[in-house]
């Protein structure tokens, strides 16, 4: 295990500054490539003083999003993989004629209505990891499932333009707190090399001030580091707790919020802040409770139970800011994005639960957005064919919406946002972004025809797909476990049509998922094979 | 006071310091679980007592120093007798539990709801162990087995299953590792906690088999194939699942006084088919062996050294430091893993070798370890010997402030955050940076003053530090420079430099000469029944107390 003290990766990142400016190579650190920051700060196309706010909603706990978003041409083999638990067809909220909403989210019914609301199917990532504690980590700080990255991927952005952070912050041109995490404990998504990039923020009114008594020299020891992130979060603390108040002061909420809702309660301040003129980009709140092992329904009401009552308070939470938002006219500059460790398994427990599970729909909303539903419904298994603990197949990865929402939101270029997050990045137009000097009108790719046939098959089978112009193709073979088995392509083909002729060696018998990238758009298919 | 000044002043008052004024650069240490064989003096046993108990005193640092180190660490290991349970302290509505008497096997009532003050009670009465215990290492290994084996009281919301979780946890602190795993594995709190009590054949729960695997025994390793963690498999997952099919849980929260709290196994519920392990374990098959099945299989998990490496490294960060690098993984994680090996997963004779080794008395790791909530909190308690009222009530309301602070700090007793334990012992990179932000630091600083100053509670006699019974131990108090060192010696994990010994002096003494405290202080001695003196050399002490809880070097250990 190579571990490097946390004040050698400081000092570690003027060395790459340094390095990079003469190697524009990626070097290693940690045992992870990164990419040199030396060298995207010569491409960054930042827009450090655009006023525009990212807010996201973390669900802890990995929401079963398939009691939230019903595909309802799904529903007779999940009325039999979930006889315990699924919502009756009856009660659900539709979105279209194959999708619908749990009843209790009225909220985000009526935002979807009002154009304020993406819904993006089935996101995730390779390689699904099921642990908890990891696979937050992989959400947090966008890294391939099998790599350890330290840094959050919001941390990576803000370092592009605060490298120095905590040294010299506030300071006259940044004032106000970079980020903010509402709670008690601040967001890995905001962790950069040499701090987290996020104030940890309950109470705008009260965050009093302390005292450091006298400073002196330290050692350069771990007591002496310690001993100055203690002072520097003191120093913070204080310089930052007279903004906060300020802006708590003169900032106000004009809708509604519910009772007894405590991210209801996050978000008000949210908007109190931002209305207030707080400057700070980035809010990170949170839900707990969705690790529904068990009882996530009543058992006499499929409606009702713990899962219901978080969707209900996400949803009434979500709708009454996005109300505020608009009665306070700043609307426009705030998007939002929920997002959770992980979906759960197809098949429901015996405890009326669900367990682990892998890719998962989630919401990007606001009123700069391109509103709408994105992706395809998840395909269930045949319930004699499902594979114990399978999942629903990634069709988008999440980093991608990330990367999407850098680029329209906050304006970095698309090769910083490689090098945040990954080579294979593909922008997706989930956002709008409302100004008059934005480009022509984006739209969603069209739908990806993907077909295997026969299907089911045994030994082989042809993967048909067409492609408009010369575009780049990654066609893929996964598990239900969420697991990328097998790349079968993955270079740039010419345009037409396609048929790859697909012959597993060794794959056991069973159900995969085939998932396509062509261009910007992905499309992901099941695949039965019977040996 | 108005918050700008203050804000201005205090920004003003920072001291930016040179980088050439700091000393020369950190080389890791290179000792490693050989015993220390340098001097025995103050720091060293002060060290080992912030470590592996909470807050010592002055006397028992003192103590310490006399005993030497292996006496003094024998001290710590030795056995202690279970506490007498906690009681109804004041609640007259429970039918079943007159005030004065426990409730741990006493039943809930449909019409009452006993709930709240049984748990204000285990609560209360917990800490209360902490406050109470002398030289032992009991309550922090307790403490650490409950950040390794977590559950949540907000999950499991009954306190009569916490209290017999926690005096499982605090009957086997000191015991053996592997037949702790056994016991709480079918522990009623962990099988509600976990859904182990919803476990079935043919319909298997995996929340347990998982965390088994991921977070008690041999942990997590990266993704080295499709479901394949290293240590484990996703198919070891689903086959432990049914090696644990069968468990039920009785008396939760019952209103039937003949129902106890109790775990127990249910043949028909139970997966009588063959298991197999991956070859992690050797391609273990396990057989269907009914209610002893649990046990064959985590001996089994136990027979690879996995589990001993893993715990070291959680013992590391419970006692040392969070960073572990290569020359400490070489030099302290392997041998104290293979002495636990060697010992058949016994604790003592590892967390022995750990408290004797120069590793431990390494000078670059006294002082950096930032000190959990309740470990600053009850530590505050026991320094300085705060008491608290005696009467049964006042006794057990008395700590309750402490309670509600521990939540607030994010450290709320019986209710980490999930059941990975609190983020500060694994959470890269930060660990335990993450109990101090821009919301806790205000309040550690809201505690000390209030401790320092006027104190809490609603009798006649605030519950605060006594700072003159507290001056009065040291051993020169007439002299202020030796006051300030000496204070600093027990509050500070390392010594303060001039500048803050000046800083100090000036906070007790504004503006004049050292002699007046001479004269101020040694007036009092000489007179202590004499209120305007005791008054006068108290709220100056109280000065300089409330500045020295409020420095940060307070915060470490």
């Amino acid at each position: 295990m190579l571990t490097i003290y946390p004040e050698d990766i400081m000092k570690r990142r003027n060395f790459l500054k340094s390095a990079s400016a003469l190697a524009g190579v990626p070097l290693l650190l940690r045992g992870v490539g990164v990419s040199p920051f030396g060298k995207s700060s010569l491409l960054r196309f930042l827009n450090p003083d655009s006023d525009r706010v990212l807010v996201l909603i973390q669900l802890n706990g990995g929401n079963d999003g398939l009691n939230m978003v019903l595909p309802m041409d799904q529903y007779d083999k999940l009325s039999v993989l979930r006889s315990n638990i699924l919502l009756p067809e009856s009660a659900v909220l539709s979105l279209t004629e194959e999708l619908a909403l749990h009843p209790v989210m009225t909220g985000v019914k009526s935002m979807y209505d009002d154009g304020r609301l993406t819904l993006l199917q089935n996101v995730g990532y390779p390689n699904q990891n099921r642990s908890h504690f990891r696979s937050t980590d992989i959400w947090t700080s966008a890294s391939p499932a099998d790599e350890y990255w330290n840094t959050g991927w919001l941390g990576r952005y803000l370092t592009e333009n605060h490298p120095d952070f905590p040294e010299g912050y506030p300071n006259s041109e940044y004032p106000d707190p970079l980020a903010i995490t509402m709670g008690s404990i601040v967001s890995q998504t905001c962790q950069g090399i040499a701090a987290n990039y996020s104030l940890a923020l309950n109470d705008p009114f009260s965050l009093s001030l302390i005292s450091v008594g006298a400073e002196d020299e330290v050692p350069d020891t771990p007591y002496g580091w310690e001993l100055t992130f203690l002072r520097q979060a003191i120093a913070q603390t204080n310089a930052y707790s007279d903004v906060i108040f300020q802006a708590a002061e003169s900032g106000n909420n004009l809708a509604t919020y519910p009772e007894n809702n405590r991210l209801a309660e996050q978000l008000r301040n949210v908007a109190l802040l931002i209305s207030g003129g707080l400057q700070t980009k980035i809010y990170v709140v949170s839900l707990g409770g969705f690790d529904t092992h068990a009882n996530q329904v009543d058992a006499n009401d499929f409606t009702a139970g713990s899962h219901a009552d978080l969707l209900r308070m996400l949803s009434d939470a979500m709708a009454a800011f996005q109300q505020d938002l608009a009665m306070l006219g700043v609307e426009e500059r705030v998007v939002g994005m929920t997002f959770s460790e992980f979906g759960r398994q197809i098949a429901s427990n015996n405890s009326l639960g669900t367990d682990h599970g892998t890719a998962a729909p989630l919401f990007v909303f606001g009123s700069c957005i391109n509103p709408g539903i994105v992706g395809d419904n998840p395909q269930i298994p045949d319930p004699q064919d499902i594979e114990p603990q399978a999942g629903v197949p990634m069709q988008y990865d999440f980093r991608n919406v990330y990367g999407s929402i850098l680029m329209d939101w906050f304006e970095v270029d698309e090769e910083v946002v490689k090098q945040l997050l990954y080579d294979e990045f593909q922008y997706l137009p989930i956002l709008n972004p409302c100004t008059p000097t934005a480009s022509a009108e984006p739209s969603m790719p069209d739908a990806i025809e993907l077909k295997a046939f026969p299907n089911p098959f045994r030994s082989s089978t042809q993967i048909a797909f067409s492609c408009e112009a010369s575009q780049y193709v990654r066609l893929s073979v996964f598990d239900l476990r969420g697991q990328e088995l097998e790349v079968l392509i993955n270079k740039t083909l010419s345009a037409g049509e396609h048929v790859y002729s697909y012959s597993p060696d060794g794959l056991p018998a069973g159900t995969y998922a085939v998932r396509l990238q062509l261009g910007n758009g992905q499309a992901a298919t099941r695949l039965v094979n019977k040996l | 006071m108005n918050r700008r000044t203050t804000f201005a002043t205090l920004l003003g008052k920072r001291r930016k310091l040179p980088k050439s004024r700091q000393t020369a650069a950190f080389v890791p240490a290179s000792s490693g679980l050989d015993p220390y064989t340098g001097s025995w003096e103050f720091e060293q046993a002060a060290h080992l007592l912030r470590r592996a108990s909470f807050g010592p005193t002055y006397q028992d640092i003192k103590d310490a120093v006399s005993m030497g180190m292996d006496q003094a660490v024998s001290a710590l290991l030795a056995d202690q007798p279970m506490p007498d349970p906690p009681v109804n302290y004041a609640f007259s509505d429970d039918p079943y539990v007159p005030v004065g008497e426990t409730w741990i096997d006493a039943p809930y009532d449909p019409n009452i709801n006993l709930v709240p003050y049984r748990r204000a009670s285990l609560l209360s009465w917990t800490l209360d162990q902490i406050r109470m215990e002398g030289m032992s290492l009991r309550e922090k290994m307790t403490l650490f087995w409950h950040n390794h084996f977590a559950t949540e009281m907000n999950v499991v919301n009954d306190p009569k299953f916490i209290y017999r979780y926690y005096s499982l946890l605090r009957e086997n602190a000191l015991g053996n590792f592997r037949e702790l795993t056994k016991k709480i594995t079918i522990d009623p709190t962990m099988l509600r906690y976990l859904n182990g009590n919803q476990n079935t054949v043919g319909s298997p729960n995996e929340n347990y088999a998982r965390e088994l695997l991921e977070l008690f025994t041999v942990g997590k390793g990266d993704l080295i194939a499709p479901g394949d963690y290293s240590n484990y498999t996703e198919s070891d997952i689903a086959a432990i699942a049914r090696v644990l099919t069968g468990w039920r849980v009785a008396g939760y929260r019952t209103f039937n006084p003949n129902v106890s709290v109790a775990s127990f196994f249910n043949p028909n519920l139970h997966d009588t088919g063959t298991k197999q392990l991956s070859y992690h374990f050797n391609n273990a098959v396990i057989t269907n062996a009914g209610e002893q099945e649990y046990e064959i299989l985590i001996d089994i998990l136990f027979q690879q050294d996995q589990p001993a490496r893993y715990i070291a490294r959680k013992l590391y960060r419970w006692f040392v430091y969070y960073v572990i690098d290569d020359t400490v993984e070489t030099n302290v994680i392997e041998p104290l893993a293979q002495l636990i090996v060697a010992n058949d997963y016994e604790m003592k004779p590892a967390l022995e070798a750990l408290l004797k080794s120069q590793h431990f008395y390494d000078m670059a790791y006294i002082g950096p370890m930032i000190k959990n909530p309740i470990d600053f909190a009850v530590g505050l308690f026991k320094i300085f010997e705060v008491e608290i009222p005696s009467a049964l009530q006042a006794h057990y309301v008395s700590l309750l402030p402490i309670v509600d602070f521990l939540n607030l700090l994010q450290m709320a007793l019986f209710n980490p955050p999930s059941v990975a334990g609190w983020p500060a012992y694994y959470q890269e990179p930060s660990f335990y940076r993450i109990w101090t932000n821009s919301v806790t630091l205000p309040l550690r600083r809201e505690a000390t003053d209030l401790l320092s100053t006027t104190g809490y509670g609603q009798g006649d006699t605030p519950i605060r530090i006594d700072v003159l019974a507290f001056v009065a131990t040291l051993d020169n108090p007439l002299d202020p420079n030796a006051l300030i060192d000496e204070m600093a010696s027990i509050l500070f994990p390392q010594p303060i430099t001039e500048y803050q010994h000046d800083y100090l002096k000036s906070v007790l003494l504004p503006g004049l000469p050292d002699y007046e405290w001479n004269d101020e202080y040694g007036a009092y001695l000489a007179d202590p029944n004499n209120e305007d003196l005791a008054n006068a050399v108290e709220s100056k002490l109280r000065n300089l107390l409330s500045a020295m809880l409020a420095m940060p070097e307070f915060y470490l250990s």
